[in-house]
């Protein structure tokens, strides 16, 4: 049966392995799950107590409690979540060390000595994790809270707790035992800050472990052992990663010698710092910048702007920017806890960068966004000796060429240092709620169009109105924004107002030759409308409006005057011949070919931006409004 | 088993899950971390047991609630840690 039993644990390590990508790492859960059900299966079985009534109302009560905790848990009280998990980890393991103590079946002193020890880690992670989970949850104030003599009675509690160890002596050693452990982890988490709260729960994660692995001794459970071992080693590194991410000795952090200290000292000197924020300049910053780093923060999660966040991503890159996100180690509450909160709102996780990636990327971003994040930004952790974030791994947001910084105030992060980027001569500071300001950013990313498109159909409504003849000229970008029920009802329309309609037809309109023609029939356009090249080219120069939708280098002019470039020679419609041009396309940028159009330079030239299936329909809309 | 084959076990384990773990991006660090909630449950086993050998009404209270301790961690944990994994999606958005 041990051989059996350490089988399951390699089957859960595998499991664990499986985790190193997010694409197996679903399959890895599910393993290790199976694996945890083999070893209740194969304890019931071969113990032979599978017919007892009580361990089964135990499996049913915690297996029912669990699955709804795990359901109604929401991603951002996740570190809550895994702290009480922690906890209840620690207990089982310190109660299971409880009973055998008080049946005083254990012989010898080294199972008497494992069975006080489980006990010991258990109660403390217990107790411990109860305090951080409170903590976390908001239920009790998160700040450091200090008794009198704190470090003494701490180290008097450890020091009794450590000696009662190697006490054999059945119930009375073991009861003080769990008192004494239970008051330690109490004391310990009390004094750790908010901010250290990614410290401790994996620390605690890591006792969790321990304790079960502890346990695993007096019952001669190899099982128990390898996998207690293993959560143990898991909860250690993460432990580390976390110390070296905060740049915190873990014993700073458990005798309450961080945080504190210069809170103070900085609250004078921000007040101060609050009047000079001026006008801002991320307005500018925004529209030009190319290559966009987002630094999300716990901010940002207590604001509750992930949603928004993806949105101003969707958005920019909707606009063509190269949109990255940093994640610092200690973003969020708890080890990799940004990346979940993000992941829950779709952000691709190949847009997440650590932060060794981000500091690459970052001296040659236009534009760095920090939203919520404060201490993982602030150069002061390199050039502020005595800060205690001095020395601090941080994500150079200041390397960018322009920072934008979405904080709800300018106070100091939990580390109670000013945040000296704020001063920085390229750094914009929007304050408020980050729901708020990123609204204000996306209101703003959105507003050129919509400003723009309203006057500009209208505009075009109004030429339309007055026009006689018609040419409308067709491109792939039509098709791209399915526009042709659009075209065909302005066709409509048009004629209804006795308006003369054709429809230009480019040879390379579209991909493939009469790809245009295919399109346009789909939709019931009468192909009498469509005229080709040839044509209707000297039909232009009579013609009172032509409305571009979605065409770019078969209207160019350029084709004809600028030698060199790629389409210098190309036969284009004469658009510009026309006495007024609506163009109905997404944007300015050149087409295919890359020469940029210099029919939108022309003063008879009216530019409609947008997907040409929206502003195609507000021109309608106008239209029909009209008569 | 004796105990020294017991420690050469949790010295074992503890080096192998040191390295698989490494190797686990930061990326599901969070996903990672309640997984071990998981397997902490493990201590379910040594709870069932105990339990079993329980001679008082005591002891098998003891037992009952660090039955249901451990459970509440095996089944939360993984199921929880399944919930976020299946929300990471890549750049094809469809996994």
């Amino acid at each position: 049966m041990n051989y059996l039993l350490l089988v399951l644990a390699a089957v859960m390590l595998y499991g664990i392995r499986l985790m190193s990508s997010p694409k197996t790492a679903v399959a890895g859960n599910a393993l290790g799950a199976g694996a945890m059900l083999g070893a209740i299966a194969v304890t019931l079985l071969a113990e032979g107590i599978i017919t007892y009534p009580i361990l089964w109302w135990g499996l049913a009560a915690g297996t029912a409690v669990g699955i709804v905790g795990a359901v109604k848990v929401l991603m951002i009280q996740m570190p809550q979540m895994v702290a009480a998990l922690n906890g209840l980890g620690g207990g089982a393991s310190a109660l299971v060390g409880l009973i055998i103590a008080l049946q005083s079946s254990v012989s010898g002193s080294f199972a008497a000595f494992t069975t006080n020890l489980a006990i010991m880690v258990g109660a403390l992670t217990f107790s411990g994790s109860a305090v951080a989970a409170l903590k976390l949850h908001g239920a009790i104030n998160q700040r450091p809270q200090k008794l009198p003599y704190h470090a003494q009675v701490t180290g008097a509690a450890a020091i009794a707790s450590v000696i009662l160890l190697f006490r054999t002596g059945g119930v009375a050693v073991a009861l003080t035992q769990l008192g004494l452990a239970l008051a330690f982890g109490v004391l310990i988490t009390m004094r750790v800050g908010g901010a250290d709260m990614p410290i401790t729960i994996s620390l605690l994660n890591s006792f969790s472990g321990a304790a079960g692995a502890i346990a695993g001794f007096p019952l001669q459970n190899p099982l128990l052992v390898a996998v207690g071992g293993i959560v143990g080693a898991s909860g250690f590194i993460l432990t580390q990663i976390m110390c070296r991410a905060m740049n915190r000795s873990l014993v700073a952090i458990l005798t309450g010698r961080t945080t504190t200290a210069a809170a103070l000292s900085a609250q004078l000197e921000t007040d101060a710092l609050e009047e000079e924020v001026a006008p801002c300049r991320w307005q500018e910053a925004l529209a030009g910048a190319q290559r966009v780093v987002i630094v999300p923060g716990y901010g940002m999660a207590v604001a509750q702007a992930q949603r928004l966040l993806k949105e101003l991503m969707d958005r920019l890159e909707r606009l063509g920017r190269e949109v990255r996100v940093g994640i610092h180690p200690v973003a969020g509450r708890m080890p990799g806890h940004m990346n979940v909160l993000l992941a829950e709102v779709d952000v691709s996780y190949d847009k997440l960068c650590e932060l060794e990636e981000i500091n690459e990327i970052l001296p040659e971003a236009d534009l760095a966004i920090v939203v919520g994040a404060n201490d993982v930004v602030n150069p002061a952790a390199m050039n502020q000796p005595g800060t205690p974030i001095y020395g601090m791994p941080i994500i150079r947001v200041d390397q960018a060429r322009h920072v934008l910084v979405l904080n709800y105030d300018t106070k100091p992060g939990y580390a109670g240092v000013p945040n000296s980027l704020y001063e920085q001569e390229h750094v914009s500071l929007l304050l408020g709620d980050a729901k708020e300001t990123l609204e204000m950013l996306l209101d703003w990313l959105r507003q050129p169009r919509e400003e723009e498109a309203p006057s500009g159909t209208h505009r075009a409504a109004e030429l339309l109105a007055e026009a006689q003849r018609v040419i409308i000229v067709p491109g792939y970008g039509m098709a791209l924004a399915a526009a042709q029920q659009q075209v065909k009802q302005l066709v409509a329309v048009l004629q209804g107002r006795g308006t003369e309609v054709k429809i230009a037809i480019h040879p390379v309109a579209g991909r493939m030759p009469g790809h245009m023609n295919v399109l346009l029939a789909e939709v019931d356009i009468p192909y009498d409308l469509l005229y080709d090249l040839d044509e209707i080219n000297h039909e232009f120069a009579g013609a009172d409006v032509a409305v571009v939708v979605g065409a770019n280098d078969v209207v160019n002019p350029a084709a004809q005057t600028a030698e060199g470039t790629p389409i210098y020679g190309m036969p284009v419609l004469h658009v510009h011949e026309a006495g007024r041009v609506v163009v109905c396309n997404l944007d300015r940028g050149p087409g295919y070919a890359g020469v940029p159009n210099s029919l939108y330079d022309l003063p008879q030239c009216l530019f409609v931006e947008g997907s040409a299936s929206e502003t195609l329909q507000q021109i309608i809309d106008a239209l029909a409004g009209r008569s | 088993m004796n105990h020294l084959l017991l420690i050469a076990v949790l010295a074992i384990a503890t080096a192998l899950g040191y390295k698989v773990i490494s190797e686990v991006p930061s990326l599901l660090h969070t996903p990672l971390m309640s997984g071990m909630n998981a397997l902490s449950g493990i201590t379910v086993v040594g709870a069932l047991v105990a339990t079993a050998g329980a001679v008082s009404t005591g002891q098998r209270l003891l037992g009952f609630v660090a039955i249901v301790f451990a459970t509440i961690n095996v089944a939360a944990g993984f199921l929880v840690t399944h919930r976020m994994l299946r929300m990471f999606k890549g750049g094809g958005g469809e996994e």
